[in-house]
């Protein structure tokens, strides 16, 4: 652990960044043993986050499959300086789950697998990361930090693939005070990781924003 | 979308909780709009912590063998090199086996003796000074040893497929104990004009199930990985199609073979 509760973390690029970098513009050169060298830095991570969202090991291995397929066609379209290799490829692994099990309840109105687009076309957006090298045990107690309804809402939007909306239904709370939980817990976790203080990238304008977003 | 909506919808698309479709819209308004919106970096930047927070569980060691045969499969595709076509939609159904036979001396030598013929065969004709047909040697290759570790599991089968045609022309597939079927072929004539050739299996006196179908390239080579349902005594046979989706096969029958036990 590197990051105790409080401590200011501007996220600063680490020599693990600098040599996922390396490997990942191996990848996009579509040399197959990088790809494996970026698979055995990450599976775990990925399949740990696959699983916990799909509760399924055998859809874990189809969205980590997916994921670093994406990763390996998509290689050159990471762009440094909004998060991570890491943070990039395992918002991947976090998209295909949702997808996955979204794809699974009747409900929703994706289309049938085969009719999936191309992977290029759903990476999912970066918005940097707040501390560089955070463990299990920080973010556990910066999740404590947060009322149980907030820690319930954050958890059933992000690993339990949920919508803003089927959240309130769940939870038979008005659509607006779920996005207020959302929205309280989200700021709560940033003041328990970085500090009151913390600004990371937020000193970035809006110019930075459009970037993101583009 | 107004600004007021974007900041009204930030929490939940930086946390993935939109509907895709509201997740576009938000992203179409932050790619346009001149008005401040630091809230999304205010809020997404903490998500990726998130991520940190899961128990760790190591995914099983045959995952690494079914992205790395995709990957060299969509390399082979990508560079539009002799192309043994390992179809990347199929192989994402192979079930989980270990890439290569764990552990003492393969029970069924002659398998392997064919696998080597096929690598040999297909590797000699290419010159493989070229980076890009090592990789569809090595793709081939993989999806060789994949079928050699389906045929040395307990409780598979395996099907030599061969033409009367042409010697050259021949195959081999593994049916695992679960009733997965995994095909490679060489010696096939590259296909043209959205022709592709499609495997089929045929049970007793049943009408033939189509299990999938794939394109091949100058080096004539090719492979399909399909859940299945095999099953012992079923026929393994190939047809040249003019279009994916065949429901009956167009004969002739370019290859077939049985399956028994090995």
């Amino acid at each position: 652990m590197t990051g105790p509760i409080g401590q200011l973390a501007g996220r600063h690029p680490s020599d693990h960044d600098d040599a996922d970098r390396l490997v990942l513009e191996r990848v996009a050169g579509g040399e197959l043993a990088a790809l494996e060298e970026l698979y055995d830095r990450y599976r775990t991570m990925a399949y740990s986050i696959a699983l916990r969202i799909t509760t399924d090991a055998s859809l874990a291995e189809d969205v980590v499959q997916e994921a670093f397929l994406g990763a390996w066609r998509n290689a050159g379209r990471y762009v440094e300086g909004r998060g991570s290799v890491k943070t990039w490829l395992l918002a991947i692994v976090h998209h295909r789950a949702v997808d996955a099990i979204r794809r699974r309840r009747p409900t929703t109105e994706l289309p049938e697998r085969e009719d999936i687009p191309p992977p290029g076309l759903t990476l999912p957006d970066l918005w940097g990361e707040v501390a560089a090298d955070l463990d299990r045990d920080a973010v556990q107690a910066a999740l404590a930090t947060l009322s149980p309804v907030q820690r319930q809402a954050i958890e059933y939007a992000y690993f339990g693939g949920l919508t803003q909306q089927e959240i309130a239904l769940r939870t038979n709370t008005p659509l607006g005070t779920v996005k207020s939980r959302m929205r309280l817990g989200l700021l709560a976790m940033r003041r328990a990781l970085v500090g009151e203080g913390g600004t990371s990238a937020l000193d970035g304008s809006n110019d930075a924003i459009r970037e993101i977003a583009r | 979308m107004t600004c007021d909506q974007a900041r009204d919808y930030a929490p939940a698309f930086v946390l993935g909780a939109l509907e895709r479709d509201d997740e576009a819209a938000v992203r179409q308004h932050l790619a346009t709009c001149p008005g401040p919106h630091p809230e999304f970096l205010e809020l997404g930047e903490v998500v990726p912590a998130l991520a940190e927070s899961v128990e760790l569980v190591e995914p099983p060691p045959s995952l690494r063998g079914r992205i790395m045969a995709a990957a060299a499969a969509d390399l082979a595709e990508r560079q539009n090199a002799p192309s043994p076509l390992v179809p990347s939609a199929l192989v994402g159904r192979v079930s989980t086996r270990s890439a290569r036979p764990t552990g003492g001396r393969p029970r069924f030598a002659w398998a392997f003796g064919i696998a080597a013929v096929l690598a040999i065969a297909a590797l000699g004709a290419w010159n493989v000074s070229l980076r890009s047909e090592l990789d569809a040697a090595s793709a081939y290759r993989q999806a060789v040893a994949q079928v050699l570790a389906v045929a040395a599991e307990p409780g598979s089968h395996t099907a030599v497929l061969s033409s009367r045609a042409d010697p050259n022309r021949a195959g081999l597939a593994a049916i695992g104990a679960d009733g997965s079927i995994h095909v490679v072929m060489r010696g096939l004539a590259p296909t043209t004009d959205g022709h592709v050739y499609e495997a089929w299996i045929i049970a007793g006196s049943g009408p033939p199930t189509p299990i999938g179908s794939f394109t091949v390239g100058s080096d004539g080579t090719g492979a399909i990985f399909t859940t299945g349902p095999g099953a012992a005594g079923v026929t393994v046979a190939l047809t040249l199609e003019s279009a994916p989706g065949a429901t009956t096969p167009t004969l002739p029958i370019i290859s077939s073979g049985v399956a028994s036990q090995t």
